[in-house]
């Protein structure tokens, strides 16, 4: 138990082997044969890609009996500091990673940026140019707007039609994933049959890339609205993220037992399949489903490609923004995802998921 | 004769039995095929059919529509790829334009050196993560794999706050050195200099980083530490102890982590759009599109560019030591 970093003090070098050339008694008479093979079959793995050095075969053969410590220049410096470089490194990522996301956010608000820090009063100009809410100058690349009358008061209000339309693009992916995802993981999950490993593996690994998709859909499905056709390669393309949620909340659950149980009680197999398995799988059907949004709504790729016409997806919009409007106005515009990302990412974490960690990646 | 036609009747009698199936074993295959069923639909129409009318585009002589049957456009792709060659390239094809070779080169290149760096770094991170008491790990969690909801264009839009012109850390920089801030921000520069293709180098670290970490988080929670606290007792250093009981045990992983992220740069397309730093495969496709519309052309890269990272992408997982863990 000498190693275990929770006891000692982050600045603690975490074992003082190294620290002098004091010998750790640890050779006394009992010469631990356990220990021995132990390392025996360490060093062999150890040495499998490379061969071992020079360094490590006189530290294990030496004396037949436990290694000295080593004091090569590396096994200093790791002691010394290889816990604070680290810790240095998760924490300058960190920054990299979110540093930015918090300047965009703080810097929306601003009237304007030049030099080092922001200037000038804080304003909401931004964001309501980005999102639509007051008139612009020349084209308009704020998010269009529909003017809906609020029922019995008279007034109107103008609500973001195209974030509105994309939200709703990718629930109609969703939707499509909850009807194709859940089942193909509950097949490959539930049952052993012919070819299961090969459907498990295109069913979680995003086979085609985005682009790759959007050209081949240019030609395939020319009189197809755009909106379908976006509808479509969202859910093929974040159906991975779907069946990999839901697969891990059938794995936990005895899924023979539970259908085995029901069927016996007399309940027919739809009945099973719709009323005590599904409910059963609620988180990942729940946390798939808010990954999935949150992903479709943010595709670029596949949508810059296929859109033609009709309302813009979000991605599309934040595009624009990015490569045309000032850099304010940008802010706000990648800022109003950035709400979305974090409001769903609390969401998921009253899940009990952490953030976007459910199959992430692939 | 025979042996095929008690085949055939051998499929159609399995029909039969999935669409009326008398025992408990064929009700399991029906219920098998109708799970089965929704997801091969979307497959087959989102997927196969617009993946093989991409192919006969390739062969298409016309822009807008599928006629007749020419190679013409794969023949001057490798022609191009190969004219990319140093020496023979220049000797075989002295008149060929080599750009898709050099966007086939750039991908690569670029890409692998990117994997590298966010694996190495992924490493790091995701050792920090499982071996260090850090505070707040969940939240540490959350923030890093937070990227990973973002686009590449919003990605490239994190460097431009960061590196471009009026950017912090350019900013901060320039007034160090004492230069104007347009001389060392990393975007906004001519496509192909050092500082922008170091911009996109970042961009591609942003969205790779938290993959990546992901990815090696899975690998670092099998690992045995047992063996680890052994050898610590044994007197190995943090160093040795990496080397040779952790090293071991994460290499696949971590080859797992190499392949998938390379094959997350190779698909990188926004941040490229946004950033226009490099010419890669993907940016290459924008201009076969959107600039001279040569669906030919763009199909045929398309479909050089998929066979290449599904064979990459199989291969690589199947005949190394890959291993990705599942978390």
């Amino acid at each position: 138990m000498t190693r275990s970093p929770s006891q000692n003090g982050p600045d603690d070098t975490p074992v003082d082997y190294d620290t002098d050339d004091t010998p750790v008694d640890y050779d006394t008479d009992d010469t631990p044969v356990g220990h021995d093979t132990d390392d025996d079959s360490l060093r062999t793995d150890g040495a499998g890609g490379a061969g071992g050095t020079a360094e490590t075969s006189r530290a294990v053969t030496g004396t037949g009996g436990v290694p000295a410590p080593s004091a090569g220049p590396l096994d200093r410096l790791s002691a010394a500091v290889g816990r604070r470089l680290l810790t240095l490194i998760v924490g300058l990522t960190v920054l990299f990673l979110i540093g930015p996301v918090l300047l965009t956010f703080g810097a929306s608000f601003f009237e304007n940026w030049t030099g080092l820090a922001p200037s000038g009063s804080l304003t909401l100009t931004h964001w309501k140019q980005a999102l639509g809410l007051t008139e612009t100058v020349g084209a308009s690349r704020g998010l269009g707007t529909w003017i809906v009358g609020v029922p019995f008061t008279g007034l109107a209000v103008r609500v973001p039609a195209s974030i509105a339309f994309s939200m709703l693009l990718a629930l109609g992916g969703v939707f499509v994933n909850l009807l194709v995802g859940v089942p193909i993981a509950y097949a490959v999950t539930r049952y052993d049959f012919y070819g299961r490993d090969l459907l498990n593996t295109v069913a979680v690994l995003p086979i085609v890339p985005g682009i790759v998709l959007g050209i081949a859909f240019l030609r395939t499905y020319p009189n197809l609205p755009s909106a379908i056709a976006l509808v479509i390669g969202y859910s093929l393309l974040k159906a991975p993220y779907m069946v990999l949620a839901v697969q891990s909340s059938f794995e936990s659950m005895d899924l023979r037992q539970l259908e085995e149980s029901a069927r016996s009680l007399g309940a027919s197999w739809p009945r099973t399949f719709l009323s005590v398995i599904l409910p059963n799988a609620k988180r990942g059907i729940v946390s798939g489903s808010i990954i999935c949004w949150t992903l479709a709504a943010a595709e670029f790729n596949f949508s810059y490609i296929v859109y033609s016409r009709g309302p813009k997806p979000f991605s599309l919009f934040l595009f624009e923004n990015i490569s045309n409007n000032p850099f304010q106005r940008a802010a706000a515009a990648v800022s109003i995802y950035f709400l979305l990302v974090a409001a769903v990412t609390a969401l998921l974490r009253a899940t009990g998921e952490r953030g976007f960690s459910t199959g992430g990646v692939r | 004769m025979a042996t095929v036609d008690s085949e055939t009747s051998g499929v159609a009698d399995r029909a039969a039995t999935v669409a009326l199936p008398e025992t408990e074993r064929d009700r399991e295959r029906r219920r098998i095929a109708v799970l089965a069923v929704p997801f091969l639909v979307l497959a087959a129409f989102g997927a196969f059919v617009p993946l093989a009318e991409m192919l006969r585009m390739s062969t298409s002589t016309s822009s807008f529509a599928i006629e007749g049957f020419t190679l013409s456009a794969y023949r001057e792709l490798f022609a191009s790829i190969l004219a990319f060659v140093p020496v023979v390239g220049e000797a075989v094809f002295p008149e060929t334009d080599p750009v898709y070779g050099s966007v086939f080169w750039n991908s690569l290149w670029f890409g692998a050196i990117t994997t590298v760096v966010s694996v190495a770094l992924g490493v790091g991170i995701a050792h920090a993560l499982e071996k260090y008491d850090l505070p707040y790990e969940g939240t540490l969690v959350t923030l890093i794999s937070f990227p990973i909801s973002l686009p590449g264009i919003v990605a490239a839009f994190m460097m431009i706050v960061l590196f471009g012109t009026t950017g912090l850390l350019s900013n901060a920089f320039a007034f160090l050195i004492g230069v104007d801030p347009n001389a060392v921000a990393l975007t906004g520069q001519p496509a192909g200099s050092p500082l922008a293709v170091l911009g996109l180098f970042f961009g591609y670290l942003y969205s790779m980083i938290p993959r990546a970490t992901f990815l090696l988080r899975g690998t670092y929670a099998e690992v045995n530490t047992d063996a680890e606290e052994a050898a610590r007792s044994l007197g190995a250093s943090p160093w040795e102890t990496f080397r040779y009981v952790t090293l071991p045990q994460i290499r696949p992983g971590i080859v797992g982590a190499l392949i998938l992220t390379f094959r997350t740069a190779l698909a990188i397309f926004g941040t490229v759009l946004v950033l226009k730093a490099l010419s890669v495969v993907t940016f290459r496709f924008d201009q076969e599109i959107q600039v001279g519309f040569d669906l030919p052309m763009a199909s045929a890269l398309a479909a050089v560019f998929f066979a290449f990272t599904l064979a990459f992408t199989f291969l690589g997982l199947r005949y190394t030591s890959a291993e990705v863990a599942e978390t």
